[in-house]
């Protein structure tokens, strides 16, 4: 990305109990914000657009300001020039397709590379209510794109369909990633969506980012402890889903060649479920091989062991995740832990808790 | 039974009246509707009361509180008088202004009603594309408020045709001057003269009954 389509996010905003803080640079073509609900994405996105002012801080995309506290400046939404694509679509009921798609064009004309690259020339007569959800969506991206926007805003656009849709529209999102020269600013709390999509991921959590990079790296890295600090709980772990079993009320993680099984969740498989544990609730074993109803007994290699006053922490290599656990020195003593001992690290999988799903 | 030029009179003073006083609260309720259903401002809840007030009070003093504000010593009345040399009260535009205030908190009910039903994120989404408060006004919130908005016209146009109380008050009943249809009936039924209060109820029904009917039309589709 040129220095005219970097855009510098660096604003707080209050809203009821919770506060939004930003301070961040969007350099790559797609930016990713990934999160759960309620950790304040579509406030950080409504704030760009201009739709919503922050309290204080600046946005300047280029060398424009945007919104300035200090200068109290803030363009109108309708002097951005953001595509915005909303999670639940917003087409104007009352307008066709093709007058939805016309609304933001600066000029009004025939055909749209818009209209071509999503593929919806077939029903630019119809109204809104008579098209399906994924072509809804479509429709919408289209119309982000129709009004020549310089950056694209995209809230959660694949939330409100089902996966067989989402697999038919990531790749739409592709072909636009390729087709349009226009940085895009993805919002989604699916880390499927922001793997296949972002070339950046920020994580967002309690109104702030607490990690960010190039996504795959980000998933991997020892993350744990900004999240930690927000959390309150040492370890978490982003790891792919490979299996689910309702009735028996299990997932299965992958972590390495070893499994991780959690509660249930509804997350699907593949997609990559962030997980936290507490250092206390893992069990240090040196048998394999034990009789007891813990679902999780994971093989790996202590590397740090640190004595505190009261407790002993010890830094675990599981595969390449690292695992804080809690032991009394007691226990330290009484298996001779030390760095470098293989160990075997019980847990039961009811002490594993999604972080969002 | 022909009908006689004194009731064509009220009949048409009637219609005149209702349609001068659209012309000018339409732009007005549209104005206030917009404010009431979609800023918040200081004082919101004052404008609120103000405009719905003669909603529920009783027309008789809806009409002696504007008798005493456009009155020739009244607060309006005697700045319009030393102005312009006008005398409101007991003219046809009092009888615009009565069925205007009166008429008024139907049409802004019904405009708030439906602006209040179009969700601000269409506005919103509409503003990210480029479109001006106004446009927004004019291309998003109107046309998907128009149901209300047409409901409230046609509730707030047919009270203004049969207004009695406020009338009455501030612009006495002279036939052919301040006589509508409404206070043609009152004359009709102190006088006796049966056949006529038989017609001009029957023409007022007629009239009440075509615009409930026009109203479910548009707005109960």
């Amino acid at each position: 990305m040129t220095n005219s389509t970097k855009i510098r996010l660096d604003f707080r905003k209050r809203l009821g109990g919770f506060t939004l803080e930003i301070n961040c640079t969007l350099e790559a073509k797609v930016s990713a914000f990934l999160g759960p609900s309620g950790s304040g994405k579509s406030t950080l996105l409504n704030c760009i657009s201009g739709t919503l002012a922050p309290d204080d801080g600046e946005i300047v995309f280029g060398e424009e300001i945007l919104y300035a506290s200090a200068a109290r400046i803030n363009l109108p939404p309708e002097k951005r020039r953001f595509g915005y694509v909303f999670q639940e679509g917003y087409l104007f009921p009352h307008l066709t397709v093709a007058q939805n798609i016309r609304y933001g064009q600066p000029k009004p004309r025939k055909s749209s590379a818009a209209i071509d690259v999503l593929e919806i020339a077939e029903f630019l007569q119809r109204y809104p209510r008579e098209l399906s959800g994924g072509q809804r969506q479509r429709v919408a991206i289209a119309r982000a794109l129709a009004m020549e926007p310089r950056m694209l805003l995209m809230d959660e656009p694949l939330a409100s369909l089902d996966s067989a849709l989402k697999e038919r529209i990531i790749p739409y999102l592709h072909h636009i990633k390729d087709t349009f020269d226009i940085p895009i600013l993805y919002i989604t709390h699916a880390f499927s969506e922001a793997m296949a999509l972002a070339d950046e991921a920020f994580l967002i959590a309690n109104g702030t980012i607490i990690a960010n990079g190039e996504p795959h790296r980000l998933l991997t890295a020892p993350t744990a402890m900004p999240i930690a600090q927000l959390t309150g709980v040492e370890n978490t772990l982003f790891l792919p889903v490979t299996a689910s079993d309702k009735a028996r009320g299990l997932t299965l993680l992958e972590i390495g060649d070893q499994s991780l099984a959690i509660p249930y969740t509804d997350i699907e498989i593949g997609d990559i479920a962030p997980v936290a544990v507490r250092a206390e609730d893992i069990i240090i074993s040196l048998e394999p091989d034990l009789s007891i109803s813990a679902r999780n007994i994971l093989k790996g290699t202590i590397q740090y062991l640190d004595v505190k006053s009261e407790y002993t922490w010890l830094s675990i290599l599981v595969e390449w995740h690292h695992l804080a656990v809690k032991v009394t020195h007691a226990a330290r003593k009484q298996l001779r832990l030390q760095e470098g001992s293989e160990v075997y690290c019980v847990i039961k999988a009811s002490a594993i808790n999604l972080l969002w799903d | 039974m022909r009908i006689t030029a004194a009731e064509v009179a009220a009949l048409s003073l009637s219609i005149k009246v209702a349609l001068l006083s659209l012309v000018v609260t339409f732009p007005l309720g549209l104005l206030v509707g917009w404010l009431l259903a979609k800023r918040t401002f200081p004082g919101k809840a004052f404008l609120n009361t103000l405009v719905m007030l003669p909603l529920v009070l009783p027309p008789i003093v809806s009409g002696y509180l504007l008798l005493i504000l456009l009155g020739k010593h009244g607060f309006i009345g005697r700045f319009i008088y030393q102005t312009f040399g006008i005398e409101i009260v007991f003219s046809e535009l009092s009888v615009v202004i009565a069925v205007s205030v009166i008429s008024f908190p139907l049409l802004v009910r019904g405009i708030v009603t439906g602006m209040e039903a179009v969700p601000v994120e269409l506005e919103n989404a509409a503003r990210t594309l480029g479109a001006s408060p106004i446009k927004v006004f004019f291309t998003i919130t109107l046309p998907m408020a128009h149901r209300g908005v047409i409901g409230g016209t046609i509730l707030g146009f047919s009270k203004s045709l049969g207004e009695f109380g406020a009338t009455i008050m501030v612009a006495g009943n002279i036939p052919g001057k301040t006589q509508t249809m409404a206070l043609a009936i009152f004359s009709a039924v102190h006088l006796g003269e049966d056949v006529s209060v038989y017609r001009l109820v029957l023409i007022s029904t007629v009239v009440a009954f075509a615009a409930i009917w026009l109203t479910e039309r548009f707005t109960l589709r």
